[in-house]
């Protein structure tokens, strides 16, 4: 598994965190579930009991039915057969369908074939069931286990797939400004004699430059890490929105100290369960595109409002706003999106845009973007006022 | 000749030495160099310095551990740098005793006004040992009145309750510097008080409302996302 060696030199438990593999299941592809072994082979043990008890049961209700209704012995072994099937296609592995046959052809020889209620193993036929049973149960489980098995093959393909691209992805985001911080300081101390000093300014202004947009790239990646476990799971605390709307406009501010942003927020105090620093990131991320992407982008506007147990925070600018073809896809990640255009990693909203989209998705909320009427981009995140299962 | 403020910088990454020295000297601070957590300790104990600036990821010891050692026997100002990202390091730092903190990747003039900050406070607290404030404490428009328990803006009482002024002054005591929500909640309401900040942060939504023209872009408090409260420091 390869790692992005580059986030920060020494920080080994970071660095775990940062490999691919996290990346791609928290980040770029949520929705698919990673099983963590042990405790959910406990969890699964337990809920196969239950299926398996359940069917069994079911499948003795209906034979004691059929039962007051006349002779059953030969619809009764087909109807545990069918409930061995059943056991062996919805459970994991083969054990639960072979105990369930087992138990099937105890039951049925002992309640409901003549002589009811006794074991008597010398019933003609008898061994044939067993046997007939015992093979249905072992030959679905080997197919449902191989069905499983190769649908893991599939996903963890397309796993190894993302996981490419999104390294390639970073890596150019990446490469770039670092191949300007090389060339410029290299230019420097190569020339020093040779160089005016307003050249020489200039260059240093594109290492920070070039530096500050690294950081940028990686604090949306470190956030990322804060969305952890299965489903995308985080930790909310009850958080007040003015505060952690404040706190992203001064972060903002001190990278563009010359934009004016204005932020219009009902006076009543709102307190919503949120990650703040994630959220925080999200608001700073969306101003941050107003400007590299507004490209005539002056002033930014904060909109706040609460709508139907949603806090809805929308950003809007006045700048160029947002191209028509990228409206549809801005949120779908660098990976598909932008090939087709001059590929500038300063033009690429993707990572950010991408992790604000994950971050939102992760407190059950979601994210829009449009065009202004008035010219300008709006982009907009709800997110729900409580939690769902209370505290 | 003037007597220059001696900073220790324990880092173990060469490059970030060279930009602390590069920087500190500049501006005019006697710079003493660690690099890992042994030298660290022993150079805290021989050289006194004004200030330590700790990095906490040494390749020898965690740098809490000398934070924790050294607060045993001195209450030197210490900043924290850390790469973490969590601000969960970052309260354990502070409620540890560490007087600020800063997170890598930072700039300069962060640097500089935390450095500044950090040896203010120790001085103040070398004068006035007992704690109690006097005087008065002026930023912007704002001014706390500590003698007549008063907060005014732009000359006009912003009528805070009694327990609004005990956590506005409580920030201006420790001015510039991030309180974490657990030691603002200790002071104010005493130590049986339970964890929860929850009355801290509506308390402060009120303070906010009454002092700041808009809650959400505030000039004189500000908040530190998961760690605590800062106020501006003062002219």
């Amino acid at each position: 598994m390869q790692n992005f060696i580059f986030l920060q030199r020494k920080s080994p438990g970071v660095l775990q965190q940062m490999s691919g593999d996290f990346l791609f299941n928290k980040f770029l592809a949520p929705k698919y579930v990673i099983i963590s072994p042990m405790r959910e082979h406990k969890k699964f043990l337990k809920k196969d009991i239950c299926i398996t008890a359940g069917i069994l049961g079911i499948a003795s209700l209906v034979a004691l039915l059929l039962q007051r209704f006349g002779s059953t012995d030969t619809h009764v072994p087909l109807l545990f057969v069918l409930a061995v099937l059943f056991v062996s296609r919805f459970t994991q592995g083969y054990v639960c369908g072979i105990v369930a046959s087992m138990i099937a052809v105890v039951e049925v020889n002992y309640v409901f074939t003549y002589p009811y209620f006794e074991i008597n193993f010398t019933l003609t036929g008898y061994p044939l069931t067993f046997v007939a049973m015992l093979a249905v149960s072992v030959s679905v489980g080997t197919l449902t286990t191989q069905i499983k098995q190769q649908e893991q093959i599939r996903l963890e393909a397309e796993k190894e797939k993302m996981r490419g691209n999104l390294l390639r992805a970073v890596s150019h985001d990446i490469r770039t400004p670092l191949t300007s911080i090389v060339g410029s300081a290299s230019g420097i101390l190569d020339n020093q004699q040779l160089l005016s000093k307003e050249r020489m300014l200039e260059l240093i202004q594109d290492v920070k430059d070039e530096a500050q947009w690294l950081i940028r790239i990686v604090e949306n990646l470190l956030s990322v890490t804060r969305i952890n476990g299965e489903n995308a799971q985080i930790h909310t605390d009850d958080e007040i929105v003015e505060e952690i709307i404040g706190s992203a406009v001064l972060k903002f501010r001190k990278r563009f100290p010359q934009m004016s942003v204005e932020v219009v927020i009902p006076t009543e105090f709102l307190m919503v369960p949120m990650d703040g620093i994630l959220i925080e990131q999200v608001i700073v991320n969306l101003l941050e595109n107003s400007v590299l992407h507004g490209k005539t982008t002056k002033n930014i506007q904060i909109v706040v409002n609460k709508h139907a147990n949603r806090l809805i925070i929308a950003i809007e600018d006045d700048g160029e706003g947002i191209k028509e073809t990228v409206l549809p896809v801005m949120f779908d990640g660098c990976l598909q999106s932008m090939e087709g255009e001059e590929y500038d990693a300063r033009r690429n909203m993707g990572i950010g845009l991408s992790v604000c989209m994950s971050i939102v998705k992760a407190h059950k909320g979601d994210m829009k973007a449009e065009n202004k009427d008035t010219g300008g981009a709006r982009v907009l995140f709800w997110l729900p006022m409580e939690e769902e299962h209370g505290h | 000749m003037d007597i220059k403020d001696r900073v220790l910088v324990v880092e173990d990454d060469k490059s970030i030495r060279n930009f602390f020295r590069t920087v500190l000297e500049a501006n005019n601070y006697h710079v003493v160099m660690a690099s890992t957590g042994t030298e660290a300790y022993s150079l805290i104990t021989s050289r006194c310095p004004d200030v330590v600036i700790l990095d906490l990821g040494l390749p020898d010891m965690d740098g809490i551990k000398i934070l924790k050692n050294v607060r045993e026997w001195s209450s030197m100002p210490i900043i924290v740098v850390s790469a973490r990202t969590h601000e969960r390091d970052k309260v354990e730092a502070l409620d540890l005793g560490a007087d600020d903190y800063i997170t890598k990747p930072f700039g300069t003039s962060e640097l500089l006004a935390r450095i500044r900050t950090a040896i203010r406070h120790a001085r103040a607290a070398c004068l006035a040992p007992e704690g109690i404030q006097t005087g008065v404490y002026r930023s912007g428009k704002m001014v706390i009145d500590y003698d007549k328990h008063r907060v005014y803006i732009d000359g006009e009482d912003a009528n805070l309750t009694q327990n609004e002024y005990k956590i506005v002054s409580l920030l201006g005591k420790y001015g510039g510097k991030v309180l974490t929500y657990d030691f603002i909640i200790k002071e104010i309401w005493g130590p049986n008080m339970k964890t929860d900040n929850r009355i801290l942060r509506v308390n402060m939504a009120n303070i906010r409302r009454k002092i700041e023209k808009n809650p959400a872009q505030p000039q004189y408090i500000f908040t530190e996302v998961g760690v605590g409260y800062r106020i501006v420091e003062p002219e």
